[in-house]
């Protein structure tokens, strides 16, 4: 028609239905969807940040960059020009030496900006009050750790001899950040000003130093950075950043993401099933209207592109809505956990509020667009015979477009192409067989049911008169209940395994060095002071040298974990039995008549980077002697336990002749820590190292994920109520006319009562039964692609779900369709046409 | 232009079912003159509303061709057709059709929106008035009577002024008296804007206020026009 303005008119209209209330469930699962999906971003986003600046801490940067040998300038130039901070960092090991004693000591020469992440903290008398501090020691001064003090028997304020220059103990280090990051490195740390460096005369070409720059700065800076950086890395340097270097830190903040990204894409998955619901309740609801704007002259092209600039329209102000709604949401959390997250979270980014909107309206694309293309093809003559429903879109193009939806999202909250795929493809399947199911389930119990009661006919005739049609219900109400228990699984099980991963009494210090002879008192000494302990492990440093005669620093490619290893001495050990948590992956432990050749047990991740294979001959250096031994086993060992781990393990009696002393680790209460002096004094020759501030880092930010993953689950079950009301919403027409029209059939109020109760309860049954059965299918196929994690099945869930199902929905059901024995039957049926 | 606004020519509608091709409308021809008013009487599936959605080129017949308003409607598409309702039709249903979502006002604007006109709810407002409604504008289609409904289609069927208006049993849904009221109305608007009136039927003393009749029985015509 001439005059028409569609945008106009949609916008009119828009606001008519929205006063008559006919577009809530729409705007609700819409709403609900943005909100959800913004409110995630945001609070993971923030957390995220947090939870990465406190990994950074042990590094003492947000990146690192380190080599055998100088830096170019260029790197640190190209760094400062990007608006990044940087540091520069030397360190090597040097044996310090007082009047009486001598101890190899790491040392680590830095420049003022040191650390960049993280803080230092120091104190000025051994066990006294320590403090952060801002500073690095004075040019001529050096920090050290405390028990350096005792090994060189020493005090605050003497001079300490570090190569050829003599620096003066002005404080001892009690906490340094990147610790960590040299943690299997068990030598006292010493702290000193670069400026002192070329007084030392250590620092020669040739000799073996580790040059570091820190670098810190906001995060696309970096990534600038880090793009111009890698192509010009030399084999010899290498580059670290905080989501690479720590196992226990790296892996939990890795877990944690993966199931903040699961939990928004289960949200997603209950919108979608929402928004599709409530989209087909819409369309079905307008046939009318669209017949009625045909016969008043309006074109197919003109009738669609009236609702679909409503739909537009409606998106629009949905996803505002939400996005506002969403970071109210998160502003509500953060300040409701204020108390639990650091003080100084980072304010939030802006693209939680691109993932937001982009939910919102690949959702009402993906899903709403199919029902409401029916719109448009909708005969005028619908209006003289309303039996002419349109036909429904191809069920190719419906389930193709929301799969195609699906995918997009997926891919933006996991960032994973393959995982966003084989999640979406395998949920697909598994959806189409828990249809398949439903129906079969259905078609199967028509016979049983046909002789039943008149409630349950009444009830279940609803579900049986179109088995597909109640498949697909069941689907949708499966689909809810699955997104829901699968995020209660992820989450039980990410918390039981962190858990596992850090017991309260994991062990807190490590003890080494400790004296073969001493072996016996040592151990009665911890056992009097109530310590747990783990053995006592032989340790002899040696060096891996050959691989099958060939130099092993031949074989060794860059970045490798190899480097790593070889570049230092390894702690070697010998043991009768495995450690409990190693498990053999290739080879068998030693066998019952000891090989007269030396035996060798390899690391696995070492072996795989060291091209290392069964049967290898490995050679060592140990003490200036060499040993050959020959690969008996692969073993994979679990690094976050806090126990002695090694690399390598001899057969008994292969290092029988080499000197050795002994290690373990422990659990002591920091409330007990004044016994740690008496233990210090009783065992001079020991050394002793607290790891208790590096758990308690990793604890508290295991804490932070745990929480975010508690919220984010009481999130996804909210929405996942909410649109399981909506969606029942959207199944009510039918049923409340149905329900009129009994109840002028004569129809008692108590037996339409019993039989939408049983209805409901068969439907959520049965939903629940499907749910279970795919959240399985879904959390097998997770577990062993995506988490790597070991899956059993989930019986009690076997159990609850089908009822939880049959509860929630034959409550909510019952609650909706009050209208049936209430209202007056003429009315609804006047009301329903 | 002649003075017959609808023409049909040797009409015929068939449809297949599983079994059998089922004849709805048997070789019907007739004209309409401008202005006048016509009623198509006849039982309940003697193909009545066939006809009706045939000559307001709501559907497509099988056979034979109507001319309505000078155009050939076999020769336009769908969307051409429904161009040419919206510019010369208007229609009063049986069972009302209002927008459960619109307002009684909202209703009676709409054909004057999509039309494009500015003075759409002054329009409207008068037109309800006309129709007795004044007071129950922002009432929603359920909280009014039957026959209040039906007014409000009245008042939207003759909002756009159409050349032809069709209705479609248009007091089947309500009682005697009520339909009475409506039928007067109906014929006073009428007259007042010159329609020409195509009133389906099975009611005779409605039919006797048309200046003719048309019978149908098993989808024939039994009398030709007038």
């Amino acid at each position: 028609m001439s005059g028409f303005n569609s945008p106009a008119l949609a916008l009119r209209l828009l606001g008519r239905e929205w006063r008559s209330g006919e577009l809530r469930v729409l705007i609700l699962a819409l709403l609900i969807a943005v909100t959800i999906s913004t409110a995630i971003s945001f609070f993971t986003n923030r957390i995220e940040r947090s939870m990465t600046s406190r990994a950074a801490e042990f590094l003492g940067a947000d990146m690192v960059i380190s080599s055998r040998s100088p830096l170019p300038d260029l790197y640190a130039q190209q760094a400062s020009a990007q608006g990044l901070r940087t540091s520069a960092q030397v360190g090597f090991s040097s044996v310090m030496a007082s009047d009486s004693e001598m101890q190899l000591s790491s040392v680590k020469a830095v420049e003022s900006g040191y650390p960049q992440r993280g803080e230092l903290r120091i104190t000025d008398q051994p066990f006294g009050e320590e403090r952060t501090t801002g500073e690095i020691p004075a040019a001529g001064e050096v920090w050290i750790e405390p028990r350096l003090l005792n090994q060189l028997a020493l005090q605050v304020g003497d001079s300490l001899e570090v190569g050829y220059a003599s620096l003066r103990i002005s404080a001892l280090i009690t906490h340094e950040p990147d610790r960590a990051a040299d943690f299997y490195s068990l030598s006292p740390s010493v702290l000193m000003n670069l400026a002192d460096i070329p007084a030392t005369r250590i620092v020669q070409p040739g000799s073996r130093v580790s040059y570091r720059l820190l670098i810190s700065g906001d995060a696309p800076a970096l990534q600038g950075y880090r793009d111009w950086l890698e192509p010009q890395l030399e084999v010899n340097q290498r580059l670290t950043t905080v989501n690479d270097d720590n196992r226990q830190v790296g892996r939990a903040l890795g877990r944690a993401n993966q199931f903040l990204g699961l939990s928004s894409i289960a949200a997603v998955v209950l919108a979608g099933v929402a928004v599709a619901l409530s989209a087909g309740r819409f369309a079905v609801r307008h046939f009318d209207a669209s017949a009625l704007l045909r016969c008043m002259g309006l074109s197919r092209r003109q009738v669609l592109q009236l609702f679909l600039s409503q739909l537009l329209m409606l998106g629009a102000l949905a996803t505002l809505a939400g996005l506002l709604l969403g970071w109210l949401v998160q502003w509500g959390l953060i300040a409701l956990l204020q108390d639990l997250l650091p003080p100084d979270l980072p304010a939030p980014g802006l693209q939680p509020l691109w993932i937001g909107a982009a939910t919102g309206l690949t959702a009402l694309f993906g899903f709403a667009l199919p029902p409401l293309l029916r719109l448009g093809s909708v005969a005028p003559l619908r209006v003289l015979r309303r039996d002419l429903a349109p036909m429904p879109s191809s069920s190719w193009f419906i389930y193709g477009l929301a799969l195609t939806a699906l995918c997009l999202l997926m891919w933006q909250f996991t960032g994973d192409l393959t995982l966003t795929l084989s999640m979406v493809f395998g949920g697909a399947a598994a959806a189409l067989l828990m249809g398949l199911l439903a129906w079969l389930l259905l078609r199967a119990s028509a016979a049983p049911l046909a002789r039943a009661s008149l409630a349950w006919r009444l009830g279940s005739g609803e579900l049986l008169k179109q088995p597909a049609a109640a498949a697909t219900q069941i689907l949708a109400f499966g689909l809810i209940f699955m997104s829901m228990l699968v995020v209660i699984i992820l989450r039980t099980e990410l918390l039981s395994n962190w858990q596992d991963q850090l017991p309260a009494d994991a062990p807190n210090h490590f003890a080494l060095n400790i004296l073969p002879e001493q072996a016996d008192d040592f151990a009665a000494q911890l056992n009097t002071i109530g310590a747990r302990s783990a053995p006592l492990y032989p340790v002899t440093p040696g060096r891996l040298v050959t691989i099958n005669d060939q130099p092993v620093r031949e074989q060794v490619t860059k970045d490798s974990q190899g480097e790593r290893a070889i570049n230092r001495d390894l702690s070697l050990t010998w043991a009768a039995e495995p450690a409990a948590d190693n498990q053999l992956r290739e080879g068998s432990w030693w066998p019952s008549v000891p090989d007269e050749h030396p035996l060798v047990s390899i690391e696995s991740e070492l072996a795989d980077s060291l091209g290392i294979k069964l049967d290898d001959q490995l050679g060592f250096v140990i003490a200036g002697q060499t040993l050959s031994a020959r690969v008996s086993s692969i073993r994979e060992v679990d690094w976050d336990n806090f126990t002695p781990n090694f690399y390598m393990i001899f057969s008994p009696g292969s290092l029988n002749d080499l000197p050795a002393t002994l290690l373990t680790s422990f659990y002591l209460p920091s409330s007990e820590r004044a016994v740690l002096r008496d233990l210090t004094r009783a065992f001079p020759a020991m050394t002793l190292l607290e790891v208790e501030p590096i758990l308690e880092q990793i604890r508290s930010i295991l804490a932070q994920v745990t929480l975010a993953v508690e919220y984010v689950l009481v999130f996804v079950l909210l929405a996942g109520l909410t649109v399981l009301f909506a969606a029942l919403q959207a199944t009510l027409d039918q049923r409340l006319y149905q329900g009129a029209l009994l109840r002028t059939l004569g129809a008692q109020k108590a037996l339409l009562r019993r039989a939408n109760r049983l209805e409901f309860t068969l439907l959520g049954a049965l939903a629940g039964l499907m749910a279970v059965v795919a959240s399985e299918l879904a959390t097998w196929a997770l577990y062993r692609f995506a988490l790597d994690l070991e899956w059993q099945p989930h019986l009690l869930f076997w159990l609850l779900a089908p009822l939880a199902g049959a509860l929630l929905i034959g409550v909510a059901g019952a609650l909706g369709t009050r209208a049936v024995v209430h209202q007056s039957p003429m009315r609804l049926i006047n009301r329903s046409h | 232009m002649s003075d017959n606004v609808i023409i049909a020519r040797h009409l015929s509608k068939v449809v297949s079912s599983s079994e059998a091709e089922l004849t709805i409308l048997d070789n019907v021809s007739l004209q309409i003159t401008r202005g006048s008013s016509v009623a198509i009487l006849g039982a309940s599936g003697s193909g009545k509303s066939t006809l009706l959605s045939l000559l307001a080129g709501l559907d497509l017949p099988s056979g034979g061709e109507v001319e309505l308003a000078g155009k050939v409607l076999n020769d336009l598409d769908e969307d051409q057709r429904a161009a040419l309702r919206g510019a010369q039709v208007g229609f009063v249903f049986q069972s009302f059709q209002l927008l459960d979502s619109l307002t009684a006002l909202e209703n009676v604007m709409l054909p004057l929106e999509l039309a494009g006109r500015r003075d759409a709810r002054q329009r409207a407002a008068e037109l309800l008035d006309r129709v007795g409604l004044a007071a129950r504008t922002s009432h929603y289609p359920q909280q009014l009577s039957g026959g209040e409904q039906q007014r409000v289609a009245i008042a939207r069927a003759f909002a756009s002024e159409p050349a032809i208006l069709f209705a479609d049993e248009p007091t089947g849904n309500l009682d005697a008296a009520t339909g009475e009221r409506i039928t007067d109305l109906l014929f006073e608007l009428n007259r007042e804007q010159q329609t020409t009136l195509v009133l389906v039927t099975h009611d005779a003393r409605l039919a006797e206020r048309c200046s003719s009749a048309l019978h149908m029985q098993a989808g024939k015509l039994l009398e030709p026009a007038l």
